[in-house]
This record gives C-alpha cells, structure tokens and sequence, in this order.
C-alpha cells in the first residue's frame, strides 16, 4: 500500500506541478506560480525535499542498524537518477528531431542546448554521459546525481561526526560565492545552470532538518517562534518580487554574490527566504488539509513517484512548448495542455503504484 | 531607415577603416560564401574606450545560443575572439559565454545584469527574440524587456550588439515570429545599437541562390559554416564600431 498522503508529499508534488508549468516557457499560467511572488522557486523546494527524504531514509531502523547497507542503497539511488536522466535526455532529443522534421523547421534543433548534439554528435554525447553536457531544462537531475553521489559521505558524516556536517557544507557555499568557482560545462563552454558546490547546502539543510536531533530539534522546539521572524521576511520578499525592488547589482560591494539574487549560485538572499517561506507554509498544510483531501491526495500522490513523475514531467514540458509552437499557444490551448499534462502526471504516478502493488504482491 | 541615418552610417562606415588602418590594424574581411551582413556602422563607445584605456576587450555573450555567434572548433579560442585580436594589433580580446539555451528575453535580461556586475564586460553579444517567438510571448512585453535592458546596459557604460532572428524559408509567414523580427527592428531604431541583420542577409543570400539556380540550404546558418560566418559578421561590426567616430551632434 502507498504511504498515506503527508506533508513531505504534497510539497513536492506541489513543486513537481510548478516544474511542469514553469518549463513551458511563456505559457499563461506561469503567472499562477509561486515564483511570482517569491523569490525562491520550486528548483530549491524539490533539491530541499530531495535532501529531506536522504535524511529520513538515512534515520530509518535498517540504515540506522547498518552503514554498509545505507551507502549502497544511496549509491544505487544516484544510478537510477542518473539513468532517469540519460532517458529522459534522449527522448527530449528525439522528440525536438521529430518536431523539426514534423514542421520542417530546423531552428528547433537549436531549442534548449541541443544544436551542439547535432552538430557535433561524437563529443557531446560523450559530455551527455559525463553529465557536462545539459540541455536547456533538463538540468536540475545532473544537479541530484552529484548531491546524491555526495549522500554517503552526507550520511556518514552525520552519523560520525554531526557537529561538523553544516559548517563544512557552509564551508563550501560561502568558499564558492566569494571566490566563485562552479562546475564547468563541456564540450560547449558555460557552466551548470545550478551550481553544484552552492546547492549541496540546500541538500544538506533538507537533510539536517528532517531529523529529530541537532539542528533539526532545535528548530522543532522553535518553530512557532521561527514561524513568526519568517512571517515578515516572506511578504517584504514577496514585495521586492512583485514590484521588482531589488537593487542595482552593479551598485553592491564584492562579494556581490553574497547580496545579489542569483538562482544559478543559490545567493544567500534565496537561501534565507526559502527557510523563511518553509518556515510558514510547511504549518500551512495542516490547516488546509481537511478540507480539500482530493487535492491533499492528488499531489501527495505525485510526491510519492517524484522522480518517475519529474521525467515525465520534464518530456511533457518539452512537448507542451513545441505544441504551444505549432498551435500558436492561445489561452484555450495552454489550459489544455496544462489539464493534459497535469492529468498524464497523475496517471504516471497511479501506474507507478500500480507496479509497485504487483511487485510487493510477487 | 530614413535617408539620413543611411548617409550617417555610410559615414561612418567609410570613417572607420581609416581610423583603423592609422593603428596598423586591418577591418576583418568576410569570407564570400558568408555574403554580407545586414549590419549598419554603429560606434561602440566603451569597448573603444576599454581598447584605448587597456587595450583589452571583454565580450559577454548571452541569448538562446550563445555558442552559435562565436563560431570556431572546440579546441581553439572562439573565432571571434582569433579574428579580432589578428586584425587590431595588440588587442587581448576575452569572450565570456553565458549563453542559456531555450532562455526567454525576460529571463536573459534579469541575469545579464548580474553577469554585467560580476564580468564588467565592455561589449554584449545579445542573441534575441526566436525563442520569445517560439514561445508567443506578447511583442509588447518582449519590446518593453529588451528596451529596458539596453537602457540599463547604456547607463551602465556598456555597448550592446543585438543579433536578430535566423531566416528560415518556412518562417517567412509564421507571424508572430515576423512581428518579434519587426519588433527587433523597432527597439534597434529607437535605442541606436547595432543589429546583425541575420535574417535579411541569409534571405538576400538564398534569394541569390535561387536566381543562380542552386538549391537553397534547408539549415540556413545552423552548422558550423553558418556560425563561423556569424563570428565573421560580428568581428567586422565590432572593430567598424571600436573605430567609428560617433556622428557629430547637431548645434543647437
């Protein structure tokens, strides 16, 4: 049986549904998401989420009993992304090849990194299997492998020497805003879109905060009194965004990386109101919970299949653009390939359940 | 363009190659089967300025595919930044690629200001407008995002080259594609930067081909010939624009 909807859940099946929409770039309902009045998106509520399950799982009474165990199944985890990631990759290529062919316009082959695939297909396949290549949309997964490849020594760590996880994880963030440094991009130069030294600390949070000691307790037991130093923080944000106030980058002392909003480098400003947004939403869910239990349900059981609901998601981003292309995209066919999309996202995740039924019933 | 600004460029076109021969430099030829570029002669204050200050030239690329307008293999230096620094002697050209592919004008602008203040660029290279056409996004906000953008980029001591959409046969009557070129057209006018005319310079090219009855190539631009020329078109509109004179202001 699947876990009964939670919080845990629906958050990330909330942030899977703003993934899907926000990668339709110019769609209407982008309008409708939350990055529109904050300044953190779903890209830090998924990767927090991400580490949040890495810590419940690494609390577990099997993992806990056993490290040995607990490395291999976080290994075997970053193979399954990895290999979600190739897939997914591969049909986004194909489906961009048979829409360029489909309305004969080449230009598309150009969409979202791809140009370099076709052009120059020995070398960025190699970057694709390294992982140095991303296209455009398709790069938050190459962000989780990392973290992900990085879990085993996030949980040993944790379990060998607690006190020195987040300082070190800090460590790294601020080295990596003031030098700055981040991971190159090959065979075409650029750099990742997130930058992997700087979000591990949005992982690493996730995952200190999902526990029941350190750091976690500590704002367990403060929570109610954090919720309230957040509240502020979240509507003035909320305002910057909306009326556009923030200032002139060109205007702010080095390091600028450590004032300015910058998504790639995960700057402080978005670290700081993405707690301050959790701080106040995550009491959200009790209150509302009871009374839509088909919603609380429907997204919970998205959150459920994350990663196999994100791939779809992510293919049918990429199909949402292209139709949006061809059929001019009105507000008649964005709802409708919202409601589609939505919908195959929710069939992704009941078949996904499904299996998972038959194989526990084997 | 009215008569005026053609006899100003024209001006300015003839200008600059003196200028740039006094330096021991030479203007960087166009290879023929690029053709010509639709390019009109526009200053580059700053970067002329970062050539006589430093002698040295930071070009910050950005738009939907960054790479495409640098042209070269991936072994060498971009081959803009090799034409440039061979034809103006003893110039040290830096091209930074920010370029996100698939990235709307919206999106590029609110991250371009933040490259400006972390690369101090003297030049961007701001590939624009085919995805926004892609994507439907409404002429009027990609107008009033792209104006904003050069605006903030002039009070910011920075030059800005737009290159425009690509030309495909197919394209020729997708209309929102056509108002986002014309839209291009509109904002070049009124903020007076320069334009790589792509699209009119690949359809007077297969125009030609079509009389001297070649068949028209059905990827127009987007193989590596194609943005080798566009490297091409871009050193030659850059150093035209490092050495023009700005055109005299009118007396009150």
């Amino acid at each position: 049986m699947p876990r009964q909807a939670n919080a845990v859940d629906f958050w990330r099946g909330f942030a899977l549904v703003s993934i899907f929409v926000n990668h339709i770039p110019g769609i209407w309902f982008e309008r409708l998401t939350h990055r529109n009045f904050s300044i953190s998106d779903s890209a830090e509520l998924f990767v927090f989420l991400a580490g949040w399950s890495l810590g419940l799982l690494a609390s577990s009474r099997s993992a806990a009993t056993n490290s040995a165990l607990l490395v291999f199944r976080l290994g075997g985890r970053a193979v399954t992304i990895y290999a979600a990631q190739i897939l997914i990759s591969s049909i986004a290529l194909a489906l961009l090849a048979s829409a360029a062919y489909a309305f004969d316009n080449p230009l598309i082959l150009e969409w979202h990194n791809a140009a370099a695939i076709f052009q120059d297909p020995a070398l960025t396949h190699i970057g694709l299997v390294l992982l140095s290549h991303h296209l455009g949309y398709f790069d938050i997964l190459p962000l989780y492998v990392v973290l992900m490849l990085t879990a085993p020594a996030i949980a040993m760590l944790d379990r060998f020497a607690r006190p020195a996880l987040l300082p070190l994880s800090f460590a790294l963030y601020f080295a990596a805003l003031m030098v700055p440094f981040t991971a190159r991009t090959w065979p075409v130069e650029g750099q990742w879109f997130f930058n992997p030294f700087t979000w591990q600390t949005m992982f690493v949070l996730g995952f200190v905060l999902s526990r029941d000691i350190g750091v976690g307790a500590i704002v367990r037991r403060h929570i109610d009194g954090i919720r309230i130093a957040a509240l502020p923080l979240v509507a003035v944000t909320a305002l910057m965004v909306v009326w556009n106030w923030f200032p002139d980058p060109t205007a702010l002392p080095e390091p600028k990386l450590l004032i300015l909003n910058g998504k790639s480098f995960l700057t402080p400003i978005r670290l700081l109101q993405f707690l301050a947004l959790i701080a106040v939403f995550s009491a959200m869910y009790g209150v509302f919970a009871p009374y839509v239990p088909w919603l609380t349900e429907f997204l919970s059981s998205l959150g459920r299949n994350s990663l196999n609901v994100f791939c779809v998601a992510s293919v049918l981003s990429l199909l949402g653009q292209i139709i949006r292309y061809r059929y001019a995209g009105s507000f008649i066919v964005d709802a409708l390939v919202v409601f589609v999309g939505i919908s195959l996202l929710w069939v992704t995740a009941t078949v996904s359940e499904w299996r998972e039924r038959q194989k526990s019933q084997v | 363009m009215g008569l005026g600004a053609l006899l100003a460029a024209a001006q300015l076109a003839s200008r600059a190659p003196a200028a740039l021969a006094q330096t021991d430099s030479q203007l960087p030829t166009v290879s023929k089967e690029c053709g010509e570029i639709a390019a009109a002669a526009t200053p580059l204050p700053h970067g002329a300025a970062a050539l006589r200050d430093r002698k040295q030239l930071r070009i910050l690329a950005i738009g939907a595919s960054s790479a495409s307008m640098l042209g070269g293999s991936r072994d060498t230096m971009p081959l803009l930044e090799q034409i440039l620094e061979r034809s103006i002697k003893g110039l040290d050209v830096e091209v930074i690629n920010r370029g996100v592919s698939g990235e709307l004008a919206a999106a590029a602008a609110e991250r371009l200001k933040i490259e400006v203040a972390l690369n101090h660029p003297d030049v961007i290279l701001w590939q624009v407008g085919t995805n926004d056409a892609f994507a439907q996004v409404p002429v009027e906000d990609f107008e009033t995002t792209v104006k904003d953008m050069l605006q903030w980029l002039r009070k910011h001591n920075v030059d800005a080259i737009l290159i425009g959409l690509h030309y495909m046969k197919q394209l020729a009557t997708h209309e929102h594609y056509q108002a986002i070129r014309a839209s291009l057209r509109r904002i070049v006018a009124a903020e007076g930067v320069l334009r790589i005319g792509r699209y009119e310079s690949s359809e007077i090219l297969a125009r030609t081909l079509r009389e001297e009855g070649h068949p028209e190539p059905s990827t127009f631009g987007l193989n590596e010939g194609g943005y080798n020329c566009m490297a091409q078109y871009l050193a030659r509109a850059i150093a035209v624009g490092l050495f023009a004179k700005p055109p005299a202001q009118p007396t009150p």
